[in-house]
């Protein structure tokens, strides 16, 4: 048993199952993000642990006591909104003291423990300030201290960073891992933001619909999704319909260009869609690798990256290099040569 | 985080209750006219005064006076003030919450001191009625043109039109009051309603309206009253309906009335 | 520096520096647009504060055309006006107050309180109608309810065989007009509250829980604070509203109850105690507290929105 369990729960309302069958085991100390669309049921999930709602089946046991049934305000958690939710009529200092106000806890305890969340998020002289007076920024840090204030035995986080401006979300991004990992709390993230999911977590579960695709570490969910749609979701994806020209030792063919995969083939097979990321493209011929060649269709000059767009048979693929200052930047309509490894690709359906 | 409503229901009912109880007792009373049964005597005995017509016209003249120069008042004002005035919005908007520091009876009382005597003496005409009438309507019309008109962001349709070429007849006629069509209405069926209602000014300008009249037969006659009370009170739902059924769907207005 | 558009961009003065520039071309030094708003201004001259001005020059103004405070002293002094006063004050924070308490509880029931949305629907219609339900035809209603021969008044002698009206009950006075107030009292509160309670968010209720704090905790900490002003800016409302009332009063009572707005008509038509300066005193009086009336109520609108951002 681990310290957070989540047992086969679901949740159905009026007119739709918004979560089926959700089966997660949560090591203390641990950051687990739920990724996904939007409607694939990872708001209710969570909210399903703060007791904002009820699983219609299933069970959730947080350091092995049964919590499925109990009140939000009797549990154990803490919990951050997208919204920030601080309480507008109280000062900072107040909003983070809250939960211990509530708990009747002494006054001396409750301004030390202010004073050391505040420390915490790094905002130590805004303790009376009001949340209005606040960038976004600045409420969610406060709102995350609040959460910690009350010293709950889990964090949840619901799209924290998805109101704030670009360059904020990925400051505050490595605010709250930094924060996490000092004082080393379970953590839920919900996200439909696959670089936050990434950067940020220990496991990923991916989810779509309702139910879970995939639960593993970031490197797992990029380089080994075990579905097409984790496969599609997270990162660029190039896939591509190929012709097999021999199931048992991996021999493909786009159009009439062969290549090879390590990838498992089924046997019998007359074509399969191959995917392949497109930093495991490269320009030019390579010692060992595939090699394929076709017309580049777009250049974009992204900064670090460089993306090209090239027609291989009938496929559009991307193609993505580092940028270096003796790169030479291929024109639109020159025909290129590409290579990738022959374990880079992997075959789905 | 379910909590029984049952105290809801029960504040519901005994507002539903305070509600109705006068318009159902109005109602009531206006039947009773003949001892012993119910019928609809008062009514027939109203709408066959020549004086309810009388004055039941009059107040629909000084309505559409009312609604008439209030428009013209108002709406040019709301344009300006959203597209080229933008400083000038908080005087603008302080004008318009004036008629609430000036109660009517003050008002009619100012105006008569200084335009009712010679050497001006303008209450020989209706001239103080349909001023103290537009004064009145005034926050209300300004307040659902203005909304009107931030609703559809009139400053950036006006750009768009501009860029497009468009001269000012254009923009008024195809930009403008076809997104101000809603608004314009819920002012104008508001304005009526009120003035249809009022008394203060009628009575204290010794001018003929239908307030006074409902009054004047208050005191003179039982159940007649009530029954014309009742048409009174149906023309001022009618009117509310009205700016409901107009304004479906529009960003919600609400239309806030008062003593009087 | 780029000027941001933000949606409430609208609601402030124009940027015109930068690269947004207005929508007139920028070389004219003397511009026309003004003259829009003149109609409107020389109207609100003529028609509203040269008579408030009026009225504030002649309460100064003794008989003989002297120049005098006795008419504002006498307001305090002379025990008639005095009491018009205290009359008036009392039934507007009567009406605001019960008006402010009823209309809280049933905004409350048809928002928060958990029932079908047709019915907060139905009530704030309702709510519009009503408010706008003022006046003589009011009077007339509440007169068919609880008159000698109201419908009320009838029900209670037939269920308990008391006619209540014989024994010495009569609705002409101080409490049977409250009553009457409350009919457009009650309804305004609903209509400005039930927006505001709208405007409680859900997230504030939730993370009052999440910390650990129960439903009176929320309304306590959270939800009364950020009511407050709103409450009380709405109630000072409702208490101007009373306190202008003029044809309710007049078709109910009469000249039974001398409230101000009463006595002020009284001195249109020319009554017994025709004294301009008085009367000029009497409106001046009404002007400064309805003055006071509305900056309240506006201080605490600009306290409500910056909460509620």
């Amino acid at each position: 048993m681990a310290f957070l369990d989540i047992n086969h729960a679901s949740k159905t309302f009026a007119d739709s199952a918004a979560v089926q069958d959700f089966d997660l085991h949560i090591e203390k100390g641990e950051l687990v993000s739920f990724l996904g669309p939007s409607g694939c049921g990872k708001t209710t999930t969570l909210r399903m642990v703060a007791g904002f709602e009820v699983p219609t089946e299933g069970t959730i046991v947080l350091n092995g006591k049964d919590i499925t049934n109990q009140a939000p305000s009797q549990r154990d958690v803490g919990m951050v909104f997208q919204a920030y939710a601080l309480f507008p009529n109280m000062t900072v200092g107040d909003n983070v003291g809250f939960g211990l106000k509530i708990a009747k806890k002494p006054k001396e305890e409750i301004a030390a423990r202010v004073k050391e969340m505040l420390g915490l998020i790094k905002m130590p002289d805004l303790g009376n300030r009001y949340p209005y007076q606040l960038s976004g920024g600045q409420q969610q840090r406060v709102a995350l201290a609040r959460a910690l204030a009350i010293s709950p035995q889990v964090l949840l986080l619901d799209e924290p960073l998805s109101a704030l401006d670009a360059k904020i979300r990925v400051e505050l991004r490595y605010e709250i891992r930094r924060i996490q990992q000092e004082t080393k709390i379970t953590t839920i993230y919900v996200t439909h933001d696959q670089e936050e999911a990434l950067t940020l977590s220990d496991r990923v579960v991916v989810m779509s619909a309702g139910h879970i695709e995939q639960i593993g570490s970031p490197f797992d969910i990029y380089n080994y999704p075990s579905t097409a749609f984790v496969a599609s979701f997270v990162g660029t994806l190039n896939q591509m319909r190929c012709r097999v020209v021999d199931a048992g030792s991996g021999k493909l063919a786009l159009g009439d260009q062969p290549f090879k995969t390590n990838a498992p083939i089924r046997a019998g097979a007359a074509d399969a869609l191959v995917m392949l990321r497109p930093e495991e493209l490269h320009m030019g011929v390579r010692e060992g690798d595939n090699s394929l060649t076709g017309k580049v269709e777009s250049v974009a000059f992204l900064g670090s990256v460089v993306r090209v767009h090239l027609k291989l048979g009938e496929s559009v693929v991307t193609l993505d290099a580092l940028n270096e200052r003796k790169l030479v930047l291929p024109k639109v309509g020159e025909n290129l040569t590409v290579s990738f490894p022959p374990h880079g690709c992997w075959v789905m359906g | 985080m379910k909590r029984s409503p049952v105290w809801s229901w029960i504040w519901l009912l005994i507002g539903v209750f305070y509600f109705f109880i006068p318009l159902v007792s109005t109602l009531e009373f206006s039947l009773r006219m003949i001892k012993g049964r119910y019928t609809f005597e008062a009514y027939r005995v109203a709408f066959e005064d020549p004086y309810f017509y009388l004055n039941f016209g009059y107040s629909m003249l000084w309505a559409v006076l009312t609604i008439v120069i209030s428009l013209l008042l108002v709406v040019p004002t709301a344009f300006w003030v959203q597209l080229k005035l933008p400083k000038w919005r908080p005087y603008v908007e302080f004008v318009t919450l004036m008629p609430f520091v000036v109660p009517a009876v003050v008002l009619t009382f100012g105006l008569l001191r200084l335009y009712g005597r010679p050497p001006l003496s303008m209450n020989s005409t209706p001239v103080l009625l349909i001023a103290g009438y537009a004064v009145l309507s005034l926050p209300y019309m300004y307040r659902s043109v203005d909304a009107g008109l931030r609703a559809v962001d009139i400053r950036t349709l006006t750009e768009a039109a501009q860029s497009l070429g468009a001269d000012w007849g254009t923009i008024l006629k195809d930009v403008v009051f076809p997104n101000l069509r809603v608004a314009l209405l819920s002012g104008i069926f508001l304005t009526f309603a009120i003035v249809m209602g009022e008394f203060t000014f009628a009575s204290l300008l010794a001018k003929p309206a239908f307030g006074p009249y409902i009054e004047l037969i208050g005191a003179q006659r039982a159940y007649t009253p009530q029954a014309v009370s009742v048409v009174s009170f149906l023309i001022t739902w009618g009117s509310i309906m009205l700016i409901q059924w107009i304004g479906r769907g529009a960003r919600g207005q609400v239309q806030v009335g008062g003593a009087r | 520096m780029a000027v941001e558009r933000s949606p409430r961009a609208d609601t402030g003065p124009r940027q015109d520096q930068g690269d947004a520039p207005s929508a007139r071309p920028p070389r004219k030094p003397f511009s026309w647009t003004w003259v829009g708003v003149v109609p409107f201004l020389i109207f609100a001259l003529l028609f509203l504060f040269l008579p408030s001005a009026s009225i504030f020059i002649r309460s100064f103004e003794g008989p003989g055309g002297t120049v005098t405070l006795q008419n504002l002293l006498d307001i305090f002094q002379k025990s008639d006006i005095r009491n018009a006063y205290k009359l008036s004050l009392e039934i507007s924070a009567t009406t605001a107050l019960g008006g402010a308490f009823f209309g809280f509880l049933l905004a409350y029931a048809v928002t928060i309180g958990g029932l079908p949305r047709a019915v907060r629907n139905f009530m704030l219609t309702f709510s519009g109608v009503a408010s706008n339900f003022a006046g003589v035809p009011l009077a007339f209603a509440f007169v068919a309810t609880m008159g000698n021969a109201g419908l009320v008044t009838r029900l209670i002698e037939a269920a308990v065989g008391v006619d209540i009206h014989e024994a010495g009950f009569s609705i002409y006075n101080f409490w049977g007009l409250s009553i009457v107030y409350m009919y457009f009292q009650f309804p305004l509160m609903v209509l400005i509250m039930a927006p505001a309670l709208d405007g409680l968010r859900r997230e504030w209720r939730e993370a009052c829980e999440n910390l650990g704090g129960s439903t009176a905790h929320y309304w306590r900490h959270i939800a009364l604070p950020i009511l407050a002003p709103t409450l009380l800016g709405t109630t000072i409302l409702l208490f101007g509203n009373a306190f202008g009332a003029y044809a309710t009063a007049y078709a109910f009572t009469g000249s039974f109850l001398n409230l101000v707005p009463i006595v002020i008509g009284a001195q249109i038509q020319g009554d017994v105690l025709y004294n301009p300066g008085l009367g000029n005193a009497m409106a001046l009086g009404m002007i400064i507290i309805m003055a006071l009336v509305m900056l309240i109520y506006g201080w605490s609108q600009r306290r409500a929105a910056r909460w509620m951002r």
